[in-house]
């Protein structure tokens, strides 16, 4: 029997990416499209802006496969199709088939692949212009004495609203007290499970919110989104219209207004929420008209949601702005408190100037974070993003010395794992031991096991299975 | 044949080592399987894993 045995994964090989453009993963949005009905989902494709939406997050090679098709009148057969593929390329190929047959983008069919006609002529129409149908929003009339807000004036209102969210979460408990986000905010981010109320009234951040926090921005915007895509449902609101809406957003142009014209009475009464998210900014709560910032603009698209942070504005910000040395000592380049406030929460940070802050990565530092649920692969992952280009000269990027130990420091934490259950032991004979042993293994219960000295161990949720088991043979053996 | 409710711990060699002489001032250890795993009472579980991590906690050097 294996004792427990540490496996420390290479530090040179970076974790996971998680960017947009993931090769190996589906945008978290196409996986959520997957689960709905095709009834949704045609109705969806109508809007040329969906469609174009979607197709922008599509991995590349189903993006290639939509092209293809796109303008053929007639369907191809499917040996002509697999002709085109390399052997090597056989099992992208059909897993790229497999995603957008689920999204119902192309049937799936043994004999012959054509587009869903619905997605086809709405991708034509995205592509090629046309039609008056204001897919992609409808620009307001020219107004002089109330002109659309400049590219700062949204920036500067966007990353606000955004970052009073996260500010609140992290610094919640800490018993600092920033500015609230509104009551839709609080209640999407108790519904997420990314903070929860404990005793009485006050939010706590959970496990889960502190990795999110970790998260990069335009994945924490789509987690939200899609918390809210499954509250609309409950809300009686019409989840095409609410995803469309969404989608067309992401089509928008930044810096320019939006008339509230041709909404539908869902799509206005989301206008409030996303004014709480910071997706979109109006003047006044009653006015006419609105302009996506550009959290809204970069939905789907792989350009970063947020400019660069408040403050200094130097722009260090955007490509990163973390030093770490071998000696775990770590200079972050940020007047930014949330920045900083996130940084708290695995570093031990000892002195703050203007522009930087100096800290140390250490063992209860770490411990901290492992306590609240953050992974040592997200910690990790977090400093590879938030890097100082200076850093990015370095191979590999952070000194494999504190990589390992941040994870030795996890593994230390679970030396040991329990499990509860039940121990079989006592079995009159050895054909009576393996006759019990089989079933349990049937059921997948066994955790542990001994031939030798007769028992064995199985979870919890196997004991009343294996208990009626028992019974039924000694009731069928002694009749 | 007889089933007895429990905790397994699965632990390395080491960890069972302190297991052992904790068991010694109070015991909770229901059965020693083998140098791995040992299944110990349900409702000691907590006081185990605290007693243990400070025991684990002497062993190790902080610079603060």
């Amino acid at each position: 029997m294996a004792g427990p045995s540490i496996r420390i994964k290479p530090a040179g090989e970076p974790s996971k990416s998680t960017n947009i453009s993931g090769e190996d993963s589906s945008h978290r949005l196409v996986a959520f499209l997957q689960s709905q009905s095709q009834n949704t989902l045609t109705r969806l494709y109508q809007k040329p802006s969906s469609c174009l939406s979607i197709f922008r997050l599509l991995r590349p090679l189903e993006r290639q496969l939509v092209m293809n098709l796109l303008w053929l009148e007639m369907p191809v057969p499917a040996s002509t199709m697999a002709a085109w593929v390399t052997r090597e390329g056989k099992r992208p190929y059909h897993d790229a088939l497999a995603t957008l047959a689920r999204l119902h983008i192309l049937p799936q069919s043994p004999v012959k692949h054509a587009l869903n006609p619905t997605f086809k002529s709405s991708m034509r129409q995205a592509i090629t212009g046309g039609g008056s149908s204001g897919s992609f929003g409808v620009l307001s009339e020219n107004d002089d004495k109330h002109p659309p807000p400049d590219i700062e004036a949204l920036d500067a209102y966007a990353l606000e609203r955004w970052e009073t969210i996260l500010y609140y979460m992290v610094s919640s408990g800490t018993g600092q007290f920033p500015a609230r986000p509104s009551q839709g905010v609080l209640y999407l981010l108790q519904r997420s499970r990314l903070m929860a109320n404990v005793h009485g009234n006050t939010l706590q951040i959970t496990s889960a919110g502190f990795q999110f926090l970790l998260h990069p921005p335009h994945e924490q915007l789509w987690e939200l989104l899609l918390q809210y895509l499954q509250m609309a449902e409950e809300r009686q609101m019409d989840l095409v219209e609410v995803l469309s809406f969404l989608l067309m957003l992401s089509t928008t142009e930044l810096g320019k207004d939006y008339s509230m014209e041709n909404l539908s009475a869902t799509q206005k009464a989301m206008l409030e929420d996303l004014r709480d998210y910071g997706l979109i900014k109006q003047r006044t709560a009653t006015s006419r008209r609105f302009s996506p910032t550009r959290l809204a603009t970069t939905l789907t698209s792989s350009s970063p949601p947020l400019p660069t942070s408040t403050g200094t504005g130097n722009g260090s910000q955007a490509q990163g702005f973390i030093v770490l040395e071998t000696n775990y000592r770590l200079y972050a380049y940020t007047d930014n408190p949330l920045q900083i406030a996130v940084l708290n929460l695995f570093v031990t940070l000892k002195s703050r100037f203007p522009n930087l802050v100096v800290g140390q990565i250490t063992r209860e530092s770490v411990k901290k974070a492992l306590t609240n649920g953050i992974t040592a692969d997200q910690v990790i992952s977090y400093l590879i993003t938030h890097a100082h280009p200076q850093m990015r000269k370095n191979k590999p990027l952070l000194p494999v010395t504190v990589q390992d130990q941040i994870r030795l420091w996890e593994l230390e934490k679970n030396r040991v794992k329990s499990q509860e259950g039940y121990l079989y032991t006592a079995f009159a004979s050895q054909a009576d031991y393996e006759y019990v042993l089989n079933y349990a293994k049937q059921l997948d219960v066994v955790l542990w096991e001994n031939a030798s000295r007769r028992c064995f161990f199985g979870s919890v949720e196997g004991h009343a299975n294996i208990r009626g088991f028992i019974e039924r043979r000694s009731a069928a053996g002694n009749a | 044949m007889k089933a007895i409710r429990g905790v397994l711990l699965t632990c390395d060699s080491a960890v069972k080592q302190i297991l052992l002489t904790m068991n010694e001032k109070q015991s909770f250890i229901i059965e020693d399987l083998d140098d791995f795993h040992v299944v110990i009472k349900a409702d000691e579980e907590y006081r185990v894993r605290r007693e243990l991590e400070a025991e684990l906690e002497k062993n190790t050097y902080s610079l603060e």
